[in-house]
């Protein structure tokens, strides 16, 4: 297993991946430090993936451009009932919370974000979301995964990333550590202690060189032992008179909440909302998962305040991809490309960023992006995680403003 | 052919089929046998009973067919999706021909469609039914049985694709999953293979053709041009090289392992020369030195159906399909809905800080059967583990031979035996080797820890 030594003196490990040979030791070495920086810095950083590609163009409406109502005959959203955030661009009328934390000045809203020569595939676009790279050959890391091995602790009792998901994201997949899921890890501790418990765990866990499979899911369990005797804490100490929205998303929120109220010292949550593949009859669906998007993260915003934790909280929110600018013959939307990013935090400096892309002129019948989605990653992993985005990233993105530089 | 990997295997000095391969055989070919199982096969010798797992199926298919048609509407619920799942369970758990099963699930897994969309349980139970009639045959045949399958019209958006309005989901995926994989077209060679599929529609359980909607113009696919329809796509997919790399990589994944490069290409080329006839394949591959090598043994992670299934043909455990349904969907593997178009990653992905904890938590489970079933004892543990071993040494390496074969270390042989003897209280030798309830109780225990193993898990 890499050590956190291993990555400070040698820099072997978690980014690996970025073997493009001049520079390299400078970078090391630069990772290095900003790893020792970002030690001391505890803010977190919540992700929230919208599986499926989230419509862009129905989520930040540009009420003026005929274009659009030409595009979507059957789909597009009235001028008059588009939640203005500019004299040109509004959210969709069922992101209300939301559109009031932008008038509080704590949503910063990117505009056509994206990456060069799109993919359509969920699959493939997805990855490159997820590991931040549009190489080939994807690396096998994430971006959160590689942020993680560079600056979580050696302490094996700081859960420092977590994913409230059904499964583990390819964001997360790290090479020095585990990055526990939270669902059902009760089932495992909670129960009295027995001798055969005892020895499970301590056979379950041991170190081994054995074959590659056991040794991997040794891994796994020794991670599963260590966060859930946390959580469990973390779960009996939250009190909050926030009601969540009654779904998937809201219940992940709420359980994000719980997790950065105990100081477990978290950096990283990860949280996912599924349905947004709608290639047909879009519009009632697509204005209930917005609504449930908004709302939830409107109470987890209430829910921070209250904890006080709302200055230590940045909640970022993408998708793999937008849709194709006209509707298809189904009231739906195909696969596209570049869509509508969301930033949301006391901490940071609120508005629209970016500029939005022409609806003259398209890619292949798609939004041209006009933001590379990973100059928002590096916004988030220099000014808010504090931690050198370069190395991480492979390349240097000018930042955006909603952080200080 | 000069094939090393894929060359039969033959026993080395001091070597046979014995236990360890014959169960390895069973559990990648099918979900896992009891120890009268494993010592047939070890009797048969290993051609005999590769052979055996392309007998003749039609008995069972009348027997079920039989028995489903009197429980549908009934006991089994074809419109509930718990039902359905719990009725393939079932048959998972039941049935006298494995590799079919296994296969329907490999390729379930391939042609992934989820309920939740298709929102009409008996079209995804006769897709099931289409997939395992095509299982170990021609992979042209199902591939073009699948692109005029019901469920997967509604699945992938055929039904809504036509000549005024292409829909390009299932072209896509036909390419990008289901034949060739990423990199081997172009987006144009999407949209075109759309037209030509256009008009393959729908209505109700039934495959239909509308002219009318089918767009009969020239299609460019991968080079070739002509009035192209779907069957053409089928068939030029089909002779794409990449096409059996693909599929010999896949196959090779769920039955074998990773491959190494070399085996991959020689896989490739042994596909490629049965003209994707996927019974010819798998016969070479379960008879081939590749198969029995250090390269496969132990070397994959057991998905829910091959841990739970696994587990309770192995100590002919007698519990409701349903229930088995709900430990899978908790361990990552609710049938017939797969997580996405993609199907299930597999092996890693199956084991993460949820997956984990609910696989112990059916080792625990299950060895705390107790009682009759209507058909028998729960967990008959005591008729292969007889409760008259009264030594923890005996009844350890009993544990040890129908589980692992032999292969736990002796370092947890040795916590074992302390656990058979150790209550939460303190020692309890002498009760243990005197005392037959004692023995049943912590007999349990060692099992429920075995099962609970990662080696275990490593099959």
């Amino acid at each position: 297993m890499i050590t956190r030594r291993d990555f400070l003196g040698y820099g072997v490990g978690g980014i690996t991946f970025v073997s493009m040979g001049c520079g390299l030791n400078r970078l090391l070495a630069r990772a290095a430090e900003g790893a020792a920086a970002a030690e001391k810095n505890d803010r977190v950083l919540v992700v929230v993936e919208l599986s499926g590609g989230n419509d862009g163009l129905n989520t930040l409406i540009p009420f003026e451009d005929p274009l659009y109502y030409q595009n979507r005959p059957t789909l597009g959203i009235a001028k008059e009932e588009v939640l203005r955030l500019s004299d040109s661009v509004g959210l969709h009328p069922q992101m209300g919370g939301l559109a009031e934390q932008f008038l509080e000045g704590g949503l910063a809203v990117v505009q056509g974000a994206g990456y060069p020569e799109p993919d359509r595939s969920h699959f493939r676009s997805m990855e490159i979301w997820h590991t931040a790279s549009t190489a080939a050959t994807a690396p096998a890391t994430g971006w959160l995964g590689r942020l993680l091995d560079a600056v979580a602790p050696e302490d094996l009792d700081v859960l420092s990333g977590l994913a409230l998901t059904g499964g583990l994201p390819q964001a997360l997949g790290a090479e020095r550590i585990v990055v526990p899921v939270v669902a059902q890890l009760e089932a495992l501790v909670g129960t009295d202690g027995s001798n055969r418990e005892k020895l499970l765990k301590k056979l379950s866990t041991a170190e081994s060189a054995s074959a590659a499979p056991v040794a991997f899911m040794r891994r796994q369990a020794q991670a599963v032992y260590r966060a859930a005797e946390k959580l469990q804490d973390a779960a009996a100490k939250y009190q909050s008179p926030v009601e969540y929205p009654g779904t998937g998303l809201g219940e992940q929120l709420r359980r994000a909440a719980q997790i950065i109220a105990a100081d477990l010292g978290v950096r990283v949550l990860y949280v996912s909302q599924d349905g947004y593949d709608t290639h047909s009859d879009q519009a009632a669906g697509h204005a209930a998962l917005l609504e449930d998007l908004s709302a939830s993260l409107a109470a987890f915003q209430t829910d921070l305040t209250g904890l006080k934790r709302e200055d230590r909280v940045a909640t970022m929110v993408f998708s793999e991809f937008g849709r194709r600018v006209d509707e298809n013959g189904s009231r739906g939307t195909d696969h596209g490309a570049a869509s509508t990013m969301l930033v949301l935090g006391a901490g940071l400096t609120g508005g629209l960023y970016g500029t939005h892309p022409s609806l003259a002129q398209l890619g292949d019948g798609d939004l041209i992006y006009t933001t590379d989605f990973r100059t928002v990653y590096a916004t988030l992993l220099d000014g808010w995680l504090g931690c050198p985005s370069e190395p991480l990233l492979g390349e240097k993105f000018a930042p955006l403003a909603f952080l200080p530089a | 052919m000069l094939a090393s990997h894929f060359a039969p295997w033959t026993p080395g000095p001091g070597e046979s089929f014995d236990s360890v391969l014959a169960a390895h055989l069973l559990r990648r070919a099918g979900f896992g046998a009891s120890p009268e199982e494993v010592q047939q096969a070890v009797d048969q010798g290993l051609e005999a009973t590769v052979e055996g797992y392309f007998a003749d199926t039609s008995e069972e298919d009348a027997d079920y067919a039989r028995v489903f048609d009197s429980l549908a509407g009934s006991i089994v619920d074809l419109e509930d999706p718990g039902a359905v799942q719990a009725w393939w369970i079932h048959r998972m758990v039941h049935t006298r021909h494995p590799l079919r099963e296994k296969l329907t699930l490999f390729w379930h897994g391939h042609f992934a469609t989820n309920y939740n969309k298709v929102g009409v349980m008996p079209l995804m139970q006769r897709q099931l039914e289409t997939l395992r009639a095509h299982a170990w045959g021609d992979f042209p045949d199902l591939v073009l049985a699948m692109a005029r399958d019901p469920a997967m019209l509604i699945w992938l958006d055929g039904q809504t694709n036509t000549k005024e309005h292409p829909n390009e989901n299932f072209a896509r995926e036909l390419m990008e999953l289901f034949t060739c994989g990423i990199g081997n077209y172009a987006e144009c060679d999407i949209l075109e293979a759309a037209r030509a599929f256009s008009g393959w529609h729908r209505e109700g359980a039934e495959f239909v053709f509308h002219a009318e909607e089918h767009d009969f113009d020239r299609k460019t696919i991968l080079g070739r041009s002509g009035r192209f329809d779907g069957g053409d796509v089928v068939d030029i997919l089909m002779q794409v090289p990449a096409t059996p790399r693909f599929m010999a990589g896949k196959l090779l994944r769920f039955f074998a392992g990773e491959p190494a490069p070399d085996v991959l290409d020689e896989a490739a080329r042994l596909l490629d020369s049965t003209q994707l006839n996927i019974k010819w394949f798998l016969r070479e591959l379960f008879l081939s030195r590749h198969f029995h090598s250090e390269a496969c043994l132990r070397k994959r992670i057991a998905s829910p159906a091959e841990y739970v299934i696994g587990t309770v043909r192995t100590l002919g455990i007698r519990v409701p399909a349903a229930e088995l349904r709900d430990r899978m969907t908790a361990m990552g593997q609710e049938l017939f809905a797969p997580p996405n178009v993609k199907g299930w990653d597999g092996e890693q992905k199956w084991i993460n800080s949820a997956t984990w904890p609910a696989r112990v938590a059916f080792a625990q489970d299950v060895s705390q059967l107790d009682g009759e079933s209507p058909f028998g004892r729960r967990l008959p543990l005591e008729a292969t583990v007889p409760l008259d071993l009264t030594e923890p040494e005996d009844v350890v390496a009993r544990l040890d031979a129908i589980l692992m074969q032999g292969g736990l270390d002796e370092g947890v042989r040795a916590a074992l035996r302390e656990l058979l003897v150790t209550t939460d209280d303190g020692a309890v030798a002498d009760t243990y080797r005197g005392d037959e309830g004692v023995r049943y109780q912590r007999n349990r225990e060692a099992l429920a820890t075995i099962l609970s193993l990662p080696e275990y898990h490593a099959i």
